[in-house]
């Protein structure tokens, strides 16, 4: 059966992308996040896994409000990272698997998710971003990838707790899988940000910090707060965090934080990450 | 307009009415994602906006980049800041407008940056 080799959660800032794409990574302002993700990468690359499960919201790029999935999963052999208006970005096309995720999207339904199913999409900076800040730039990328997309835009946003839940039977989806094929579950988006109202540029760095040692430790009582718990304390936007609940449901209850790292402001966003591994 | 779901003081939740408020202003930038949709904008910009049949209100907001006002009749920044695809300002400087705040005030009092 496939093998869970571990969990991360991680921002998605799109500004992250673009101080990559013009160099930037090592300005003063940028330098000491990017320095932060050295062990991730190399964590990573030790780890080697075959498949990486990204749980991301799109930012109108593959879905406008004409139709907005509260779940969908890619079933794709292939995903074209999207242009986002800005130019297109020099990244390899991201290679699915689709007997994995078929698998994933049977599952789901057999327990009660519906999620939209996706056989042709474009992924944007919320999958784009995570896999360059923990797997670089190769020609190639080494992992194939299912995207999950969360609607974390539109009201009303799925439950902390239903993400939760999401992660529990991923777990019992990764190891059913016949494979021997290892997989890393990524959460991302966070940490506290808000772009919108006279409440712009919030962040919470207390509340942020408490999160990435609690995600680890206290899960619960991030599983237990509300949307609107989630918008109060990291922000209309930061209410993103609620992704990496997938993530923390898929590990078991006790694990180990194996890194953490944390820096603000990214852009208007408090910008971080985990490295959570079952402690076996 | 039905009342809306906010609970928490100056923070606009992208609930039911702002979604349909803000639909025409939404798809209008968003259509900013496209190359030959900016062209469009970079060309005319009335005569694009027009095309998706935005309000006078909504057109001079758009036009004036009253980013405030924007959102205020709905406008969600993750579609509106393709608007800026075009004008290629930071997001910091969209932040400090919804926040009224002087742009290098905002870097240094919302955000905490040393400047």
């Amino acid at each position: 059966m496939a093998k869970l080799i571990g969990g991360v959660g991680t921002s998605h800032v799109p500004s992250i992308g673009a101080a990559m794409d013009r160099g930037a990574t090592q300005d003063k302002d940028w330098k000491p996040f990017f320095d932060g993700y050295i062990p991730a990468k190399k964590w990573m690359a030790d780890k080697n896994p075959d498949i990486a499960v990204v749980i991301f919201n799109d930012h109108g790029n593959s879905f406008f409000l004409d139709r907005v999935p509260t779940f969908a999963v890619g079933v794709a052999e292939n995903y074209k990272p999207v242009d986002e208006g800005w130019g297109p970005r020099n990244l390899p096309d991201f290679k699915g698997d689709a007997d994995f995720s078929w698998y994933f999207v049977d599952k789901l339904v057999e327990n009660h998710f519906d999620p939209l199913v996706c056989s042709e999409i474009e992924v944007d900076h919320g999958l784009q971003v995570p896999m360059e800040l923990l797997f670089g730039h190769p020609d190639n990328w080494p992992v194939k990838v299912l995207p999950i997309w969360v609607n974390t835009v539109q009201y009303p946003i799925p439950t902390p707790q239903r993400c939760w839940d999401m992660g529990v039977l991923l777990r019992k989806v990764i190891e059913s899988y016949p494979s021997d094929e290892t997989v890393v579950v990524m959460g991302t988006g966070g940490l506290s940000h808000q772009l919108q109202g006279s409440r712009a540029g919030y962040i919470n760095r207390k509340a942020d910090l408490a999160y990435l040692d609690g995600i680890a430790a206290d899960p619960e009582k991030y599983r237990n707060m509300s949307r609107e718990d989630y918008v109060e304390t990291f922000g209309s936007e930061g209410a993103e965090l609620i992704m990496w609940l997938v993530m923390r449901g898929c590990m078991d209850k006790d694990v180990k934080l194996i890194h953490k790292h944390y820096h603000a402001p990214a852009s208007m966003t408090g910008a971080g990450m985990v490295i959570l591994e079952n402690k076996d | 307009m039905a009342d809306t779901q906010d609970t928490i003081p100056v923070t606009p939740l992208f609930d039911r009415p702002r979604a349909l408020r803000g639909y025409k202003m939404n798809k209008m930038a968003n259509g900013l994602g496209n190359p030959a949709n900016r062209e469009a904008f970079v060309a005319d910009e009335a005569a694009y906006i027009d095309r998706y049949g935005l309000s006078d209100e909504e057109k001079t907001a758009v036009m004036q980049r009253d980013w405030h006002e924007m959102v205020r009749l709905g406008g969600n920044l993750f579609f509106i800041l393709k608007i800026t695809a075009v004008d290629f300002i930071p997001i910091t400087q969209v932040g400090a407008a919804q926040a009224s705040m002087d742009h290098d005030d905002f870097l240094r009092d919302r955000l905490g940056k040393n400047i």
